[in-house]
Formats: C-alpha cells, sequence, structure tokens
C-alpha cells in the first residue's frame, strides 16, 4: 500500500499543519499539543473540547470552527492523546461558562481525560465530560468498558456546539449531549483493513470475499465475519441492527447517515443510502435530515456505518443552525 | 545483590527501553490480534523520549526519577498506556522519595503501590487479561523473596512468574482495554501487556546474569 507520507512518526502533525494552513481565518495550530482551537474563542459561550486518536478525520479536528469544538488535540493514529495535551486543550478553551468534554468511549481516551480533567479541575477550571457511545455493535455490560463511540459522534457535537453558540448555559448544553447520545445508533461494516501509517501494514487480515460485520473504527472485530452479500443486503443487516436497538418506531422522526470509512467511494455510500431510506420508509420513519458522506472514518477502510438519530424540534434545529468547519464541500 | 541501588534501577530502565523499542512493531502486532494494534508505538515513543531526555533527568534520588519519568509518558504516550505507564511510574514515586537504594521488601512495597495506583486509574482488577496479571504474580515473588534478600533470586522467579502469566492468561476474556469489546474474541490471544512486562524481565535477567529460560512463545520470540 503507498501512502503520502513524509516521517510516519510526523504523519499527525504534517496533516494537521496543512488543516491549519488551509483555514487561516478560522483555526490555530499549537504542534507542541497537537491542538486546534478555534481562532475566536468566546467569552461568556461554553466550550466544547474533544480529542481522540487521529485516522478517523474529519473527526475530531476538522471538526473545530463556530458552531461546532471550540478546540480540539489529535493523539498518534488510533491512540488517545498524551494526558498533557488534553490538559492543555482543556486550558486553551478555558470559558467563564465552563468546558464539555466530549469524547468517545474507550478506555484510553477515559484514562487520558479522567486525569487531564481532574488536574484541571484542581485549577478551578469548571470541565465537566461527556461519554458518547452509539455504536451498537459491541455489547454493553458491566464487564467492559461499556460500548463505544463512532458516527454518532457527528451528532452529538453539532448539537452541543450550536447550543453553545447561541448561549447555552453548561448545564442545558450537558442536557443535549445526553438527549442526542441516548437517542443516536449506529452500526458499521468494514470491507478492508486500514493501515496505519506508522505501522505500514494492515491491521486484520479479512479474504476478498469476506466482511467483518460490526467494525470498530480502530479496525476492532464486531459481532462476526462473514461472506460478503450485495449492497442492499448488507444495508438490510446494518439497519435493522441500528433500528431495533433503540428502538426506533412507526412515526419516529429521525435523521439517517451513511458514513463512509475512508476507502469507500460515495457513489457506493449513496447506493447504500437509497436501500436506508427505502427500509425508514418501510419502518414507517420519517427521515427528516440526511447526511451521506466521511464524518467518521478509519483511514482508507473500505467499508461504511450507519447512523440514525431520533429528532425532535430542539434537535432539529439545532442541526440546521450554521458551522463553519474545515471539512467542507463549498 | 542484596539491596537494590539507583544505579541498577537505571540500568534496568535503560534495559527497558531498548526492549520496548526493539518490540515496538512486534507488541503493536500482539496488541493487533485482539486490541487496535497501538500498544507497541504507544509505549514506545515514551521509552524514546525518556532515552532522549535520559541526561536531563533528575537523578537525585529513585522517587524523583520516577516521577520524572512519569511526567515523560503523560506528555508523550498516547492511547491507554501513557495514563497507565504514566500513573504507575507517579505512584512508585511515593515510597522511593528521597530514596538512593532499597531493599527488595521497599521494591515489592513500589510495585504494590504502582499495582494500586493502575487499578485505580483503569479499573482493571486480577483476571482481566491486562498487564495487572503479570504484575500480580511478579509481586508476589518479590515478596516471597523479601526477608532473604537475595535479589537475583527474586527476580528470576519473577520473570518465570511473569513468563507464566502469558500462557496462564492466554484462554482468558479481556474485561477492560480495546480488547474487551470483542468478547469472546479476545480468548486464545496473548495480552500484549503481559507479554511486554515478561519480556522486560527476561532482558532485565540477561543484563544483570541472571540464567532465564521463558517458555511463553511469544516472550522466546521478543527477548534480546
Amino acid at each position: 500500500m503507498k501512502k503520502f507520507v513524509n516521517n510516519p512518526d510526523n504523519f499527525v502533525p504534517d496533516f494537521m499543519a496543512g488543516v491549519a494552513a488551509a483555514n487561516p481565518d478560522l483555526l490555530e495550530y499549537v504542534p507542541e499539543f497537537q491542538m486546534m482551537t478555534r481562532k475566536d474563542i468566546g467569552s461568556g459561550k461554553v466550550s466544547i473540547v474533544q480529542g481522540s486518536g487521529s485516522g478517523h478525520e474529519p473527526a475530531h479536528v476538522m471538526a473545530v470552527g463556530p458552531g461546532m469544538l471550540t478546540g480540539a488535540c489529535q493523539g498518534p493514529v488510533f491512540a488517545a492523546p498524551p494526558v498533557d495535551a488534553c490538559y492543555e486543550t482543556i486550558k486553551a478553551c478555558n470559558s467563564d461558562a465552563g468546558v464539555l468534554v466530549l469524547v468517545n468511549n474507550y478506555q484510553g481516551d477515559r484514562m487520558a481525560w479522567d486525569m487531564a480533567t481532574e488536574m484541571a479541575q484542581a485549577e478551578g477550571i469548571n470541565v465537566r465530560q461527556f461519554w458518547i457511545n452509539d455504536d451498537v455493535a459491541v455489547e454493553d455490560s458491566l464487564y467492559t468498558v461499556g460500548r463505544r463511540g463512532v458516527a454518532g459522534n457527528f451528532f452529538v457535537i453539532k448539537c452541543c456546539g450550536a447550543a453553545a453558540e447561541q448561549g447555552a448555559n453548561l448545564d442545558e448544553v450537558e442536557a443535549i449531549a445526553e438527549k442526542v447520545n441516548k437517542n443516536v445508533r449506529t452500526m458499521g461494516v468494514a470491507l478492508t483493513s486500514c493501515i496505519p501509517p506508522a505501522k505500514g501494514t494492515p491491521i486484520f487480515d479479512i479474504g476478498d470475499d469476506e466482511m467483518e460485520v460490526g467494525v470498530g473504527i480502530h479496525g476492532e472485530p464486531g459481532r462476526r465475519r462473514e461472506k460478503i452479500k450485495s449492497g442492499n443486503e448488507i444495508v438490510d443487516e446494518l439497519f435493522e441492527a441500528v433500528r431495533s436497538d433503540l428502538p426506533f418506531e412507526k412515526g419516529d422522526r429521525v435523521a439517517l447517515m451513511v458514513n463512509g470509512l475512508g476507502g469507500t467511494p460515495i457513489t457506493e455510500l449513496y447506493l447504500m443510502y437509497a436501500r436506508a431510506a427505502e427500509l425508514a420508509e418501510k419502518a414507517g420513519l420519517t427521515v427528516a435530515r440526511n447526511y451521506v458522506g466521511e464524518y467518521c472514518t478509519s483511514l482508507e477502510m473500505a467499508g461504511a456505518s450507519i447512523t440514525m438519530l431520533e429528532l425532535d424540534d430542539q434537535l432539529e434545529k439545532l442541526l440546521d443552525a450554521p458551522a463553519k468547519v474545515a471539512a467542507r464541500i463549498f | 545483590m542484596s539491596v537494590i541501588t539507583q544505579e541498577m534501577i537505571e540500568k534496568a530502565l535503560q534495559t527497558t527501553a531498548d526492549t520496548v523499542i526493539r518490540n515496538e512493531h512486534y507488541f503493536s502486532d500482539l496488541d493487533g490480534l485482539a486490541g487496535d494494534g497501538d500498544f507497541g508505538t504507544s509505549l514506545a515513543s515514551g521509552f524514546k523520549a525518556m532515552n532522549r531526555e535520559w541526561d536531563e533527568i533528575d537523578k537525585s534520588s529513585i522517587g524523583a526519577m520516577m516521577l520524572k519519568i512519569s511526567m515523560i509518558c503523560s506528555k508523550h504516550v498516547g492511547g491507554s498506556s501513557g495514563p497507565i505507564w504514566g500513573t504507575g511510574f507517579m505512584k512508585a514515586a511515593m515510597p522511593t522519595r528521597g530514596k538512593t537504594e532499597i531493599t527488595l521488601a521497599e521494591a515489592a512495597e513500589l510495585l504494590q503501590s504502582a499495582i494500586d495506583g493502575i487499578m485505580a486509574r483503569g479499573g482493571a482488577k486480577r483476571g482481566d487479561k491486562t498487564l495487572l496479571d503479570a504484575l500480580f504474580p511478579v509481586h508476589e515473588a518479590m515478596s516471597e523473596h523479601a526477608e532473604a534478600g537475595d535479589t537475583a533470586a527474586a527476580l528470576k522467579d519473577a520473570a518465570t512468574a511473569a513468563d507464566a502469566a502469558v500462557d496462564e492468561t492466554r484462554a482468558l476474556r479481556a474485561g477492560r482495554g480495546r480488547a474487551s469489546q470483542v468478547g469472546e474474541r479476545s480468548t486464545n490471544t496473548p495480552d500484549p501487556g503481559i507479554v511486554a512486562i515478561a519480556t522486560i524481565l527476561q532482558d532485565w535477567c540477561k543484563a544483570f546474569g541472571v540464567e532465564s529460560h521463558p517458555t511463553a512463545e511469544e516472550v522466546k520470540k521478543a527477548i534480546a
């Protein structure tokens, strides 16, 4: 596999420099902590912070900007950022109105953000954490750290970022995070493995005729490995896993997302969306907002995930609020 | 050997760095079997930073040195390994503050403090198939030798115990970390944290001239 890489160790700072260079009016990049913040951190507004492993772009660093994240720090590819970077990001984004850290639920991120949050709180910063866990693929039990946070992350950031921009207080923004997370579900499938630049080889082996159903965004195994099926059959399986989990029921208004995992062309994502929309209609759901593209990826992994969020008037308005981030098509 | 001097601990740390950096990709490959494949590179980035900053590290006491290494982990090690190893070194610094040599009993106390800190940080316990499953038997081996104070014998038994932990835990289902999320599919794979601890101890044996013969396949592959 060929990649555009200089020194694999510098892969993350190198791409972040590009994100900063392409958005000179919007973003401030601090290489020492692999941290990106808005240039206009507004006083009096709640700050929304995120930080996690790299390799999921546009999450998390390309989600920084007005109406979305206040700041983000990046770890190495697929690994939580160092504690130090998390702590410095909270400090850089500190606001009189408080800071809400939104993090996808993984063990490494939990520990790093726990330590960083404790350190920031000891300094008198008003910071809280919220854990996103929308992936239905893995069982949730006391035995594990719980479900993973995947593409549903986008909806939590979008709604919290909009609310913060509109002047909601920390309690209100946190309540929105809870509402979105409670009502959003995702499941993914992988056709190929990704190749982390520092590793240089696929992270798992999968046959040409196989797919991993319920894959994680770091290539973690999902529910099972099976022979590849037609696009529609795959969507049927993912959609039903997502629909039945909340469950989404007849009459619900939903946002429907088909998210690419990095290595699947947009044509195939729209092919999948066509089937997903058909299934939603058959289930009596009203698709009020739709999203097709890359929101949370796994480097160049061929694959996709389906996310559904149950909507109400408040969430619809927050989804529609303007935002300006590095990930854009116009 | 009856006491453990600061020089010996420095040599052990440098040996650890060699072990970890040499096995950077191998430990990540092991992690990739059930986890996310970043363990080796994460840990290596910390020990590479330790090597770079080695001359500036405060070595006025064992505790001062451990605390500085903890801070290096917080700054340079991403993933789960940063908080785990960072917390471990920080807690190890506490009972060794101001000391430039320790007894075997004090070394066991240092390790107990690190184990308690790691358990509190990550919520893991013995049997969750994490590096704790290597650290517990290592602590037991050290404690058994504490009274007699034969450091070489303690190291040999500790290395043997950690090596045995690789195979003893192979069939377990992971209870913490990313491997825990794959449930039953984390069984019949070695835990990379346990393999790392076992390999480090084997390399310590070699560095200190203690004869040891590991049996776990992964450790045999990883030793110098």
